[in-house]
C-alpha cells in the first residue's frame, strides 16, 4: 500500500465509527496490540515531551527505510501512536519528510483530544517528522557532491541582503506572546533558532516554557502567521524541540527587567 | 436549598457535551457562574463603565462605588479587622506573589527560611521558590502521613530562629483535607512568626474568619467562588501591609510622584497599581453572598455530605482505586476527590470520561511535588459544588466503572 492508500485505509476505518467512544475503545484495541516496547530501553533520550502521559520513540533505518518503535503509559496514547506507525513505519525518509500529516486532522484525532494531549500528538508528529527529515537530509548529503551543495550556502553578499529581513522577522516574533507569562516569546528566549534562506523561507527552531504548555499549538499557529505576514518572507517552518530545556537563564534583559526578576537590584529607596 | 433549584440559577449546567448532559465536577479548578454574577459583571459593563478612584463624572462615581462596596463586603465574608486590609488582586496566585515579593523584600533575607507543605499547588510554592533564589533563603518542606494528613506534630523541628514565614494551604486542591490551620497560626505565632493561608479551595468550603483563625495572610480566588474570573483577594493584618513595600508601580497607588522621590498612598491603594478589573470585582458582591448561604444551608450540608459518603464507599469498594487524602479522626474531608486507578493511566480515564458528559481533572494538578510524594504521575480528580446533585454523583461512578473495563 502507498502512503497516500494507507492515509485513505484509516480514514475510511475511523468513519465507520460515529461515537468518540467506539472510536476511543478502537484506539484502545489498537494500543494494546502494539508490539512490545523493551522496558531497558525507555530512555530519557527516547521520551517525548509534551504529553501527560509520557511516550518513548525510537526509530531505525534498514535498507533505505524508516521503521519506528514506541511505547506509552496511557493506553489511547498508545493507540494514536500505533495508529502513526502503521502509517509511516517503513516509508522513506524523503517520503515521510514530505508528508503534511493532514490526515491526523481528517479523522479528527486533534480536535478530539484535550489539549495537552493534541499537545502530545504534535510532539509526536514533530518527533516523526524530524527523524524522517535528518535521515533524507543525510541521505541527500551522501548522494550529492559537494560542489552541488554548495548552491545552497549563502554567500557574503546574501547575508547582508537578508540582514533587514531578519531585523523584521524578529520584530515579527516580538509581537507574539507567552500565554502565562507576559512576556513576548523572543525576549522570554523561547527561539532557539532563526534561519532565513536564499528563498526567504524562514525557518525557526523553538520552545516553550513546559511542554505541556495547552497553548503550545495556539501560539506555533500565531509565530507561522505573524512571520509569514512580514513582507519579503516566502515561507515559514517551526520545529518544537524541548532540548535544551527552557529555563530563566535564557530570558533576555529586556525580559528580566519586565518580570522584575533583578529585584534586588531596583531600589525602593531611590522611589521613596 | 436543593441542587436541583440551585443548578437552574447556573446556565452553564443546563448544556450537553457529546450529546449527553454535561456533569460538570472540576469545580476545584473553576466554579460555574450564576445568573446573578453574569448579569452583575454585563450591568456593570454596560451602565457603569468608568474606571474608578479617578474621575468625577458620575459613571465614574458609580464604578467607585460598586468597587469599594465589593471591599466592604469581602471584609465581612472574611470578618476582617478593617477594609484596608482587603487587597484586590487577580487569583490567588497574585495575591500569593504579592506576599513573597514584599513580604520578602522587607523581611527576608540570605540565610534565612520559609517553610511550606508538600501538598501545596505551585502557586505556594514557586512563588517562595523566586524568592529564596532572589534571596539566598532556604525553602522548607512539612510533610505528610501515609493518609495525606499534614504533619503538623513535626511542625515545632522544622521551626528555627531563621523561618520568616509559614504559608500553607486551607485545603489541599489534591487532597481535599481542612488542614488545622489554626493550630499552625497558633505553633507559628508562639516563635513570632507570620502565616499565609492559601484559601483557594478553603474560601469555598469553609466560613472563613480571618480574625478568629489569626492567621497573617489569607489569599483566594473569585472565580472558585462562582465570581468573575481574574478577580482575588489577599486579606492581610495592617500591620504587615504597612511595613511592606508596594508589589508594582503605577496609578493609584502613590500620594504625590515627583522625580525626586514618590510617596505611597495608604492601605489599601498601595497594592493596587494600575487600573483595577472594575467590571469584574464587583461580581463578587453576589458570589459571596450566594457561597456564604451556601456554607449556612443545612441543605447543602446534607447534599455534600451524603455525595461525600457515597464516593468515599464507592471508590474504597474497588480494590483497583485507590484515593488520597483520607480523614482521621475529626478531620474533615470536602467532596473532592483525587485517585488513581491501577494499570490505567489517569488521563485515558479523562478522555473516556469527557465523551461521556463528565468533566473532570486529570494529571498533576499543580501540585507535582505532591504527586512525586504519593509515587504517581498524575492523578483523577473529581471536585463537587452545592449544585452538584447525587444523580450526577452515581452516574460519575457508573462511567468510571465502564471506562476501566473499557481499558483493562
Amino acid at each position: 500500500m502507498t502512503l497516500e492508500e494507507k492515509k485513505q485505509a484509516v480514514i475510511e476505518e475511523f468513519s465507520m465509527y460515529d461515537e468518540w467512544l467506539d472510536k476511543y475503545e478502537y484506539l484502545i484495541e489498537l494500543g494494546k496490540a502494539l508490539e512490545a516496547y523493551p522496558e531497558e530501553e525507555k530512555t530519557e533520550d527516547k521520551l517525548i515531551k509534551g504529553c501527560q502521559s509520557r511516550v518513548w520513540l525510537d526509530y531505525e533505518l534498514k535498507d533505505g527505510k524508516l521503521y519506528f518503535r514506541a511505547d506509552s503509559d496511557a493506553i489511547i496514547t498508545k493507540g494514536i501512536i500505533s495508529l502513526l506507525i502503521s502509517v509511516y513505519s517503513g516509508r522513506t525518509p524523503a517520503e515521510i519528510a514530505a508528508d503534511d500529516f493532514g490526515f491526523v486532522n481528517e479523522i479528527g484525532l486533534r480536535e478530539n483530544l484535550s489539549p495537552t494531549r493534541a499537545n502530545g500528538l504534535v510532539s509526536m508528529i514533530e518527533t516523526i517528522k524530524q527523524a524522517a527529515k535528518e535521515m533524507a537530509d543525510q541521505a541527500a548529503r551522501n548522494e550529492k557532491a559537494v560542489p552541488e551543495k554548495q548552491a545552497d550556502v549563502l554567500t557574503a553578499e546574501d547575508v547582508a541582503a537578508l540582514q533587514p529581513l531578519y531585523s523584521d522577522v524578529i520584530l515579527a516574533l516580538k509581537q507574539v506572546y507567552d500565554p502565562e507569562i507576559p512576556v513576548n516569546i523572543y525576549d522570554l528566549g523561547l527561539i532557539y533558532e532563526l534561519n532565513i534562506d536564499k528563498e526567504r523561507k524562514v525557518s525557526i527552531v523553538m520552545t516553550f516554557t513546559a511542554p505541556n504548555c495547552p497553548m503550545a499549538d495556539e501560539v506555533m499557529h500565531e509565530v507561522e502567521e505573524s512571520v509569514k505576514r512580514v513582507p519579503g518572507v516566502t515561507g515559514c517552518h517551526i520545529e518544537l524541540t524541548f532540548e535544551p530545556v527552557w529555563d530563566r537563564s535564557m530570558l533576555s534583559e529586556e525580559a528580566r527587567v519586565d518580570l522584575g526578576l533583578d529585584y534586588e537590584e531596583d531600589d525602593y529607596g531611590k522611589l521613596s | 436549598m436543593k441542587p436541583e433549584e440551585i443548578r437552574s440559577q447556573f446556565p452553564a449546567l443546563a448544556q450537553t457535551v457529546y450529546g449527553k448532559p454535561l456533569v460538570y465536577l472540576d469545580n476545584a479548578a473553576t466554579a460555574q457562574r450564576p445568573v446573578s454574577v453574569l448579569d452583575k459583571e454585563r450591568a456593570l459593563a454596560s451602565t457603569a463603565n468608568a474606571n474608578i478612584h479617578r474621575a468625577v463624572h458620575k459613571l465614574a462615581v458609580d464604578a467607585t462605588e460598586e468597587y469599594e462596596r465589593t471591599r466592604d463586603i469581602v471584609k465581612d465574608f472574611l470578618n476582617a479587622g478593617s477594609r484596608e486590609e482587603i487587597i484586590f488582586t487577580s487569583g490567588t496566585t497574585m495575591s500569593i506573589n504579592l506576599v513573597a515579593s514584599c513580604f520578602g523584600e522587607a523581611f527576608v533575607h540570605e540565610g534565612d527560611e520559609i517553610i511550606v507543605s508538600v501538598a501545596e499547588h505551585h502557586s505556594n510554592i514557586v512563588s517562595w521558590q523566586l524568592l529564596c533564589q532572589r534571596k539566598k533563603a532556604a525553602l522548607k518542606v512539612l510533610d505528610i502521613d501515609e493518609f495525606g494528613g499534614l504533619q503538623v506534630d513535626s511542625l515545632e523541628k522544622l521551626i528555627s530562629q531563621r523561618t520568616k514565614i509559614i504559608a500553607i494551604s486551607h485545603i489541599s486542591n489534591v487532597l481535599g483535607l481542612v488542614n488545622p490551620v489554626r493550630e499552625i497560626v497558633r505553633i507559628a505565632h508562639g516563635h513570632d512568626i507570620p502565616v499565609l493561608v492559601d484559601g483557594a479551595q478553603g474560601s469555598i468550603h469553609e466560613e472563613v474568619d480571618v480574625q478568629e483563625m489569626d492567621c497573617d495572610f489569607y489569599a483566594f480566588s473569585g472565580h472558585k467562588v462562582y465570581g468573575a474570573t481574574g478577580t482575588g483577594v489577599l486579606y492581610g493584618k495592617k500591620k504587615w501591609l504597612d511595613a511592606m513595600p508596594p508589589y508594582m508601580g503605577g496609578g493609584e497607588m502613590i500620594e504625590t510622584v515627583r522625580f525626586s522621590g514618590t510617596t505611597f498612598a495608604p492601605l489599601p491603594g498601595k497594592f493596587e497599581a494600575g487600573t483595577q478589573n472594575f467590571n469584574a470585582v464587583p461580581t463578587l458582591q453576589e458570589a459571596l453572598r450566594l457561597a456564604r448561604q451556601f456554607q449556612q444551608d443545612p441543605e447543602v450540608a446534607q447534599n455534600e455530605w451524603a455525595i461525600t459518603h457515597y464516593l468515599t464507599e464507592a471508590l474504597a469498594a474497588d480494590s483497583r482505586i485507590r484515593v488520597y487524602g483520607v480523614p482521621r479522626g475529626t478531620q474533615v474531608k470536602i467532596p473532592l476527590f483525587s485517585f488513581s486507578v491501577e494499570g490505567v493511566h489517569h488521563e485515558d480515564l479523562a478522555l473516556i470520561l469527557d465523551k461521556m458528559g463528565i468533566a473532570v481533572r486529570s494529571g498533576q494538578m499543580c501540585a507535582e511535588p505532591l504527586m512525586d510524594r504519593c509515587g504517581v504521575t498524575g492523578m483523577l480528580r473529581v471536585s463537587f459544588a452545592p449544585y452538584n446533585t447525587m444523580e450526577e454523583a452515581e452516574y460519575f461512578v457508573k462511567c468510571l466503572n465502564k471506562a476501566i473495563s473499557m481499558l483493562i
